[in-house]
């Protein structure tokens, strides 16, 4: 006897209860009870059990056991999948080349040209001989212990998503600021996107995309990372100075005049501080990818975890430290260059 | 100077709330600001606006905050949509403008200054300045000629390569001022153009302004709260009070014969002799009989003539216009002239 038993043959439930009864695989709960050998009723009011599907399912087998709610949910996914994928598929393979190039392109460069290049745009982007001479003895060190390889994977990787994220959330961003429904929209998605936990980012990609693909763990990084940008992008632009606005109306600017001379460059501070909170989630996000296949310091992480290979694993850490610092500081150092100009 | 109507504005309403069109009835019934608030929750922003501005000359919208001054002049080149009403401008009317229209007066005809300056941050001096020749689609070698022609005629000589934020803010609106000169409009919007700024400096720039405006004689619409700014700077002058025109007409003659007690208030407590001018007060007869103590010109404050007679009620000056004899003035009727009307 089931706890709820009383209670559907009172509601005079019986026959439609008996009606669902078929032969299901036991559940695991049911096995042990079972095994146990005694019934579950429970023996005072404080053992009731709440009235969950398992629970209902023991006094009436026409309701559903909750393993089923998780079984429909897969077997729904699995059958729009692929149809989904079909198109999918085409439209984020261009990802899987930007990525598989940026990789081939920083890995197959020699040394002496790549570690030059990047310190040139250090200087062009900063104008800091400071923070050229920091990036520099960073990147130094890690090429010095070996690590070059896979830090240079890892930055691949961050300024394509990075990139990506600019390129489509800007605009996102541009057309939350333009409309309030836009916006009502956008934001419950940007919500959600900020607030699912990274890993289960990984759980539907793994069945949409193969493993093999980069572009797998590209979209990762790109849903988790493009928040900041859009939130970021939207609020600068609504937060553009009202007088300047009007001024801009009152001397005849045409909407697309008032986006590119007015709207933009005085939210760009807002935005650049959107870039660099994209560029951070990206290397929180692609080493966490390392799960799905992404190549870069991520990987060694992931090896000293699984192979209890403690050296690895921290130093492999420590190389994450100096990249973020390495970004944020140039970022920073950029940004702080567009505030200057911008003060009023 | 001829007088001719560059602006008209006729029976402007302006109702901000959900459904302006029903206040509008409301309103035209007669129900006043604070009623319609309650029971329509509609705000009444103007009401039956009437003015005529002329062309050439300076005229000035005054009134205390709330009195819908600003509202009046964003709809001139409608930054604001007016609710009912006519604003014409050379005889056309602005308010049947389309999009495409209404950008080319804007770009054309009507230049605007504001009170918080509203220069483009992140663009230097110069290219502020020539913001308006930018617009229609030339390059800095294009209008810098320009630019730097007028940024020097406000004062501002050698700033061109500096940014906004390391200027004062007198300095600032000197750009602003320069920005609406380049673009070579005839109108001129200024909306509290001097509000913000200190009042020695606001004293320059006034100075400034009406320097420039006997040079260019621009159509200018100048609005402000400041009763001395406004009898200072103003050909003809407005007063607006809870969105509606209390008094319009020639500021000394407002002075003279204010007929609202809310205008009485307002010029009870500036220098009389400071602003009314000899032409207000004069005898339009000239006795060659008389012996004159001096020569004054119409344009003269009573200020000078004060400190000319030396204190001395028993004197009469003659007043000269262009070397000839247009009228006397006594200096009794100078005391009189003095003494507010109060009712």
């Amino acid at each position: 006897m089931a706890t709820y038993d009383s209670l559907f043959s009172a509601l005079g439930l019986k026959d439609w209860c008996a009606k669902g009864k078929e032969d299901g695989p036991m559940s695991m709960a049911d096995l042990l009870a079972k095994a146990k050998g005694k019934d579950a009723e429970p023996e005072s009011l404080w053992d009731v059990p709440f009235p969950s599907l398992d629970t209902l399912n023991d006094s009436c087998a026409a309701f559903p056991q909750s393993r089923e709610l998780t079984k429909g949910l897969e077997e729904g996914f699995l059958a729009v999948k692929d149809n989904l994928s079909l198109v999918l598929d085409p439209l984020t393979q261009p990802l899987s080349w930007a990525l598989d190039g940026a990789l081939y392109g920083m890995l197959n460069t020699p040394w002496w040209i790549v570690i030059p290049i990047m310190l040139a745009v250090v200087f062009l982007v900063t104008k800091s001989w400071k923070l050229v001479l920091f990036v520099g003895v960073s990147i130094c060190l890690l090429a010095f212990i070996d690590y070059y390889e896979y830090a240079m994977q890892t930055l691949a990787i961050i300024f394509v998503c990075a990139f990506l994220c600019v390129l489509f959330g800007v605009p996102i961003g541009i057309a939350m600021s333009r409309s309030n429904t836009m916006e009502r929209l956008t934001i419950p998605v940007l919500d959600m996107l900020q607030t699912l936990p990274p890993f289960v980012y990984l759980i539907p990609l793994t069945f949409l995309f193969s493993v093999t693909e980069s572009k797998l763990y590209g979209i990762a990084i790109i849903l988790y990372a493009i928040v900041p940008v859009v939130r970021l992008t939207n609020l600068g632009i609504r937060l553009v100075d009202k007088d300047v606005i009007e001024a801009a109306d009152a001397f005849g600017m045409t909407p697309r005049q008032k986006l590119y001379k007015v709207q933009i460059p005085l939210a760009l501070p807002n935005i650049m501080a959107g870039v660099n909170q994209t560029i951070m989630m990206s290397l929180a996000m692609v080493v966490i990818a390392s799960l799905v296949s992404a190549p870069g310091l991520g990987v060694l992480v992931l090896r000293g975890i699984r192979n209890l290979e403690l050296g690895v694993g921290l130093v492999a850490g420590l190389g994450i430290v100096i990249l973020a610092v390495v970004l944020d500081r140039v970022t920073k150092a950029s940004l702080a260059r567009i505030n200057a100009t911008q003060k009023q | 100077m001829e007088n001719d109507i560059k602006i008209s504005i006729k029976n402007l309403y302006k109702i901000f709330g959900p459904t302006p069109d029903v206040a509008l009835e409301y309103v035209k019934r007669g129900m006043n600001k604070a009623d319609l608030l309650d029971q329509q929750n509609h705000v009444l922003g103007l009401r039956d606006i009437n003015v005529d501005i002329y062309d050439g000359k300076i005229t000035v919208i005054m009134g205390l905050s709330g009195s819908g001054k600003s509202t009046l002049i964003r709809h001139l080149n409608r930054l604001i949509e007016p609710t009912a009403g006519e604003i014409r401008l050379d005889g056309k009317n602005v308010l049947e403008l389309n999009e495409e229209e209404l950008r080319q007066l804007r770009r054309e005809q009507m230049s605007m200054v504001f009170q918080k300056f509203a220069l483009l941050p992140h663009k230097t001096v110069l290219e502020n300045a020539g913001m308006a020749l930018n617009i229609r689609g030339s390059k800095v070698a294009d209008f810098e000629s320009e630019a730097v022609k007028w940024l020097a005629r406000v004062g501002l000589e050698g700033n061109e390569n500096q940014f906004p934020h390391q200027l004062s803010g007198g300095m600032q609106q000197r750009v602003g001022i320069a920005r609406a000169l380049v673009s070579n409009s005839p109108v001129m919007l200024m909306d509290e153009a001097f509000s913000a700024l200190d009042p020695l400096i606001r004293s320059d720039m006034q100075d400034l302004l009406l320097e420039l405006q006997s040079e260019l004689q621009k159509t200018i619409i100048f609005i402000t709260h400041d009763l001395d700014e406004a009898l200072k700077l103003s050909d003809h002058l407005v007063i607006l009070k809870d969105g509606e025109v209390v008094q319009q007409g020639d500021p000394q003659d407002i002075l003279l014969n204010p007929t609202d007690p809310y205008i009485v208030a307002f010029i009870n407590d500036i220098n009389r002799a400071r602003v009314l001018r000899v032409r207000s007060i004069m005898s339009r007869d000239v006795d060659k009989d008389i012996d004159y103590a001096g020569d004054l010109s119409e344009k003269d404050n009573l200020e000078t003539v004060l400190s000319l007679s030396g204190g001395d009620t028993d004197k009469v000056f003659r007043v000269v216009r262009n070397g000839e004899a247009v009228g006397s003035l006594c200096m009794k009727a100078l005391t009189r002239a003095l003494v507010p009307s109060n009712g």
